[in-house]
């Protein structure tokens, strides 16, 4: 009764070092480098929620610095030229690629969201228990990405 | 020649235009679309010679545009750019007419392997 669908922590890595090395790492001199769980920075807040069946959201979380550098790296523009909507876009468009990739490995049918990015500040999210994390550090800015699962529908067993 | 990219997030469509180039193709023409609708209204209007487009995008999805397109006899070459690549989806977009189906994230050889037969 406690068997629960869902992405594990080496899913999550597998599918951020595929993103890293495709637009954010791309010379190999700058990977994320997983830490231990760590309390994420609230800088920046980017989701995609999913329905169906299943039900949750994957949340891409980051300092203000890290999300400049994602912007920059995939613009291709000087961080001095990064302006708030490149920031709100290039997260909202990670958080829509990692939770696409999420989306493979959960039941069908779901239907994914368009991306929320939320700018200093972090968005509610009742009733989910966290699934899985990846805590991670890139050029030395957190950047943490969760699954997380309604609730109403996991059956718990404690 | 002229490639239209369709995709609500200005970060990939400069990031496919980019990658287009990356694999090779260049000395095309490209029009950018920032939702469906609008893609549908450019290829129309624009009659391009092929079509990028994401799947998940406000106003119509990118299978709703390919669905329209082909319901209004515009027999464009369309592929889908997308962070969703489940077998349903795939499914669905060869059903569609779609010639291919690229994940994101992607690289420029995945580019060169669905586009060469197009643009090559």
């Amino acid at each position: 009764m406690n068997e629960r669908h869902g992405p594990t922590d080496a899913d999550l890595l597998t599918i951020a070092e595929q993103v890293w090395t495709s637009y954010l790492d791309v010379d190999g001199m700058s990977p994320l480098v997983p830490v231990p769980a760590e309390k994420p920075s609230l800088d920046v807040s980017a989701s995609v929620s999913m329905t169906g069946a299943w039900r949750g959201h994957v949340v891409v979380r980051c300092s203000a610095a890290a999300a400049r550098n994602a912007a920059a790296a995939l613009l291709g523009v000087e961080l001095d030229d990064v302006t708030t909507e490149d920031v709100t876009d290039a997260l909202g468009e990670l958080a829509n690629i990692i939770g696409g990739n999420v989306k493979s490995l959960l039941p069908e049918p779901c239907a994914l969201s368009l991306p929320h990015v939320l700018i200093h500040g972090e968005s509610g999210y009742p009733h989910v228990v966290e699934v899985c994390r990846l805590s991670g550090t890139w050029r030395e800015e957190s950047v943490t990405i969760s699954v997380l699962e309604s609730a109403l529908v996991v059956e718990r067993t404690e | 020649m002229k490639i239209l990219i369709a995709d609500d997030s200005r970060v990939m469509r400069q990031i496919v235009t980019r990658t287009l180039r990356q694999a090779g193709f260049s000395g095309y023409d490209v029009v950018e679309a920032a939702d469906g609708r609008q893609a549908f209204d450019t290829i129309v209007s624009e009659k391009p010679n092929l079509v990028l487009s994401d799947w998940n995008m406000p106003e119509m999805t990118g299978i709703e545009v390919l669905k329209a397109l082909r319901a209004n006899g515009v027999q464009v070459p369309f592929g889908f750019v997308t962070s969703e690549g489940s077998e349903e989806m795939r499914a669905a977009a060869n059903e569609a007419g779609a010639l291919f189906l690229i994940t994101k994230p992607f690289t420029a050889d995945a580019f060169r392997d669905a586009l060469d037969a197009y643009l090559g």
